[in-house]
């Protein structure tokens, strides 16, 4: 295709480009082709150690990623271990703290008067500095049980939960109550119930803002997960390899470790996008 | 009289009044029940005039200070590094936003690492960063803008991304010019999507900066926060902590919003 | 209005049922603290207690690098080397879900003790067990720097080392005037911890694993350096494997050089020191740990061996001691032995020149009746 438009003329390049930029199967191509490139380039640029020469750093500090690549090998039940613990707290603190916040703001959205006030409390937790809540709700869950493990992974799914529950709950009553200016009075003219109006109007309506705190939170579900391990009572997690291998100055561990927590958080994010793109086309 | 009581029930911030004694209500109701069955209770669940009474008592806690006055002098430090974390994030942030915007190529190739960057556990970039400034004040800085630059940017974008089709048509046909456009339509229209993303943000720039003071020891609310913790002064100290950071999270939010209507006039309405 | 104290009323009823379970809680607990205090109490040897706590698994240690003489004594004794994780505080101690808890000598052992601000005054109804005892003690605080910086200013290391000496001579002397100094300048702890920290550093630094009297400050013995690389060989495991082979193969000299310290010692306090102003990272916060080069600073001794200006970076953060040497952003650093060989190991480039700990200050403490 591409030598019949040379042939023909020069100035169709143009055009050819336009088209091609136009053409929906290259839009949709492109947004997996183009950061992949870049990628490329990225690990081109690390592996050379362009990086480490433009950052004034070294290969020990930065480890290359063969190196990684091969403690992440050497180490792969270790990995996995601390990996599905870390996603069981981030997991869990996401699903339970995002249907409670979804429901703080359907009650404040039934409720304005009292549920605003109510979120702007909530809004409030979401500041207190995860350092300053791990050891709060560690302290708090110790008489949950007499195991360990399980008592210090829920007051780290704890504080994942007030995370999430903040941001959906403000997000997702901005959602319910943010309508189109003329929705509400349509519906007021179609005489409907407000049952109707909350099924057929906010729900939908809320949907967006739904993936939107969902955007902020997935990935802050993972961060503070990490971070409440630091502090957990058991050691495990991510987080916590990370802590111990940076303080023994084992940095290329450290970083098979980060580049977990990079996995963990790009296999979240694309399975988010994923549910993005089903439940966003049925609603619009 | 029935009127005024439901005149101060429609009040804004009623609600907001009506929530925090409930939640003090329960913190004490808790606070008894846990001195009344633990050794040491103010480890777990001090009573609330026990803090306010640690905050106004002139006992040395640090050399020469007093607990509250430990927590503001650090609080002053790591506010500072905050704030600086924060305007460079929050201007990186939109920069980065509207570069995307611009150019198509590069907002598809870069977006996805926008999150990634957000994934790097802090601790694992703090050696590198230290590295290339060679300042411990400098990185916290720095690391500070890394946290708070991803919910602007993404925000950003969005808000450019919501602009209808319609109001491109409509500068079309006034033969606007590009920059014309961003000015008029693109830059007001995701203006309110920036200062959701700074509303996110500023919290998090100041997680960010109690959390990397903790990279070295010599000052700042994190540092305070993990001595007290480690029981190595009042333990009051850490309860102090943790309220005021609240406190400034929200008076942080506050004032974003003020500063948002300030310079959007549209969301001025009654 | 009436729905308005219907909801309140639900949520009261919600909250007080909430409270009521806490109580629950925390009844329960209470029982099983009283029965055990009930049984019977019989004499009991270290390795009866060991057994004892690692079989209901509340050993506890704060991890990160501090847990190798627990598993080395664990290890010893045939049991599985699983611990807790302690979180700086001895709360865990304190609510007995570690029963058989690691405290330093000289910090922790003293908030457990002590009745003062942040203590938790058991007095002597606690006891511990001694890692030098157990003969699987390891060393602690040294001075470092990196092997580059020793080679080109070796008149600046011995300068240091001979001033930080007379700091430390200074402070096990006078312990109580040491622990004033270290508190006026920037202490995180309290003026009463100050000084029991002074006391017990003091003890540390001036008695060996044998419990033997040390008058040279900074003395790198032979066998206890050794004993601690053994242990950490034994112990430590690297997940990277090209760091692990070459942790199992590191020598003392590789990881230790004496001709700094010898030099210091048989210098008459003269120096010719090629960087006058040089910092010091310790490996925690600022206390009486360090009380050595606080004095030596207050005491002006880093002034008269020639340096202009001595910066005591804090420590305890995550920026480890061996990163800021190994990257220049300080130049010489307290820390640990087996630190300081894994840093080693993976590809850094340091050197210990002065062992000013002689003996281990890590103990094992517990409460008589949970045994």
């Amino acid at each position: 295709m591409e030598d019949k438009v040379v042939l023909k003329k020069m100035g169709r390049r143009k055009k050819l480009r336009e088209r091609i930029r136009e053409n929906p199967k290259w839009q949709k191509a492109s947004t997996v082709i183009l950061p992949l490139i870049f990628g490329i380039i990225l690990v081109g640029l690390w592996q050379g150690q362009v990086l480490h020469r433009l950052f004034h750093t070294d290969t020990f500090t930065l480890p290359l990623l063969d190196k990684i690549g091969s403690i992440m090998a050497d180490n792969k039940e270790k990995l996995l271990e601390n990996t599905f613990s870390t996603l069981q707290v981030s997991l869990m603190g996401l699903v339970i703290g995002s249907i409670l916040g979804y429901l703080m703001a359907l009650l404040a959205s039934f409720f304005p008067k009292f549920g605003q006030g109510g979120l702007a409390v909530i809004g409030a937790f979401a500041s207190i500095p995860v350092v300053a809540m791990a050891p709060v709700f560690n302290n708090w869950t110790k008489d949950i049980s007499r195991d360990a493990s399980f008592r210090s992974m829920i007051s780290k799914t704890i504080v994942v939960m007030l995370i999430c529950a903040a941001d959906m709950g403000l997000n997702a009553y901005k959602g319910l109550t943010n309508l189109k200016p003329y929705a509400l009075d349509l519906m007021a003219i179609y005489a409907s119930s407000r049952k109707k109006i909350f099924f057929k109007l906010r729900l939908p309506n809320s949907i967006p803002y739904v993936f939107s705190a969902l955007k902020v939170s997935v990935p802050a579900s993972i961060m503070t997960a990490i971070v409440s391990e630091y502090f957990a009572e058991y050691i495990t997690g991510v987080g916590r390899q990370i802590r111990e291998n940076i303080v023994l100055a084992q940095y290329s561990t450290a970083w098979a470790y980060i580049a977990t927590a990079c996995l963990i958080g790009i296999f979240a994010y694309a399975i988010l996008m994923i549910l993005q793109s089903i439940f966003l086309k049925r609603y619009h | 009289m029935r009127e005024k009581m439901l005149n101060i029930g429609n009040k804004k911030w009623f609600s907001a009044v009506f929530w925090i004694l409930l939640l003090l209500i329960i913190w004490e109701i808790s606070a008894i029940v846990v001195a009344n069955t633990k050794r040491i209770p103010e480890n777990i669940l001090p009573h609330l005039y026990q803090i306010i009474m640690a905050a106004f008592s002139g006992e040395k806690v640090s050399g020469e200070l007093s607990a509250s006055q430990a927590v503001l002098t650090s609080a002053g430090q790591t506010l500072l590094r905050g704030f600086l974390g924060f305007i460079l994030g929050g201007v990186i942030g939109f920069v980065f936003a509207l570069l995307m915007k611009m150019s198509n190529l590069l907002g598809k190739m870069l977006f996805p690492y926008l999150m990634l960057i957000q994934l790097i556990p802090v601790l694992g970039l703090a050696p590198i960063i230290l590295s290339i400034t060679g300042d411990i004040n400098v990185s916290r800085v720095v690391i500070a803008a890394i946290l708070s630059f991803y919910p602007v940017a993404t925000n950003t974008l969005y808000g450019f991304k919501s602009v209808e089709k319609e109001k491109y048509d409509l500068m079309y046909i006034y033969a606007a010019k590009k920059h014309e456009i961003y000015q008029k339509v693109l830059i007001p229209a995701a203006m309110p999507y920036f200062f959701i993303g700074l509303k996110i943000a500023a919290p998090m720039a100041v997680t960010a900066s109690i959390l990397v003071d903790t990279l070295q020891g010599d000052g700042g609310l994190g540092c305070l926060l993990s001595q007290s913790l480690k029981h190595a002064m009042s333990i009051y100290t850490f309860w102090l902590i943790v309220f005021f950071s609240a406190f400034i999270g929200i008076i942080i939010s506050k004032i974003i919003g003020l500063i948002e209507t300030a310079v959007s006039p549209w969301k001025r309405r009654p | 209005m009436k729905k308005r104290m219907k909801r309140i009323l639900c949520m009261l009823l919600t909250a007080s049922l909430a409270v009521g379970a806490f109580v629950g809680c925390g009844e329960s607990q209470k029982e099983t603290t009283s029965t055990a205090e009930n049984e019977k109490k019989e004499e009991l040897t270290s390795k009866d207690i060991i057994e004892k706590a690692a079989k209901d698994g509340k050993v506890g240690n704060w991890g990160l690098g501090n847990e190798y003489e627990v598993l080395a004594l664990l290890a010893k004794y045939d049991l599985p080397t699983d611990f807790l994780s302690q979180d700086f505080t001895m709360d865990g101690f304190d609510d007995d879900s570690i029963t058989l808890a690691s405290a330093m000598t000289y910090n922790e052992l003293g908030l457990v003790k002590n009745d003062y601000e942040g203590g938790y005054g058991y007095k002597d109804t606690v006891e511990y067990i001694d890692m030098n005892d157990e003969g699987v003690a390891m060393l602690e605080d040294n001075i470092f720097c990196s092997k580059d910086f020793a080679k080109e200013n070796p008149e600046t290391v011995a300068a240091f080392l001979y001033a930080s000496f007379k700091g430390w001579e200074y402070a096990v002397e006078n312990p109580k005037e040491a622990a004033q100094i270290c508190y006026e300048y920037g202490s995180s702890v309290s003026k009463e911890h100050q000084e029991y920290m002074a006391d017990e550093v003091a003890k540390l630094v001036s008695t060996d694993t044998k419990g033997e009297k040390v008058s040279d400050i900074g003395n790198m013995d032979e066998d206890a350096m050794k004993q601690t690389l053994d242990i950490a060989k034994k112990y430590v495991s690297l997940d990277d494997a090209d760091a692990n082979e070459k942790f199992q193969n590191l020598t003392l000299d590789d990881i230790r050089d004496t001709s700094f310290y010898e030099k210091a010692q048989a210098s008459d306090g003269k120096f010719n020191v090629e960087k006058k102003k040089v910092s010091i990272q310790l490996k925690w916060l600022p206390d009486a740990q360090f009380m050595g080069y606080y004095v030596a600073l207050d005491k002006g001794y880093y002034k008269e061996v020639g340096f202009e200006d001595v910066n005591i970076v804090s420590g305890g953060g995550d920026i480890a001691e061996t990163t800021a040497v190994n990257n220049n952003t300080v130049d010489f650093g307290v820390t640990w032995e087996t630190n300081l060989a894994s840093a080693d190991a993976s590809g850094m480039n340091l050197v210990e020149i002065a062992q000013i700990f002689q003996r281990s200050g890590l103990v094992l403490v517990y409460k008589p009746e949970n045994y």
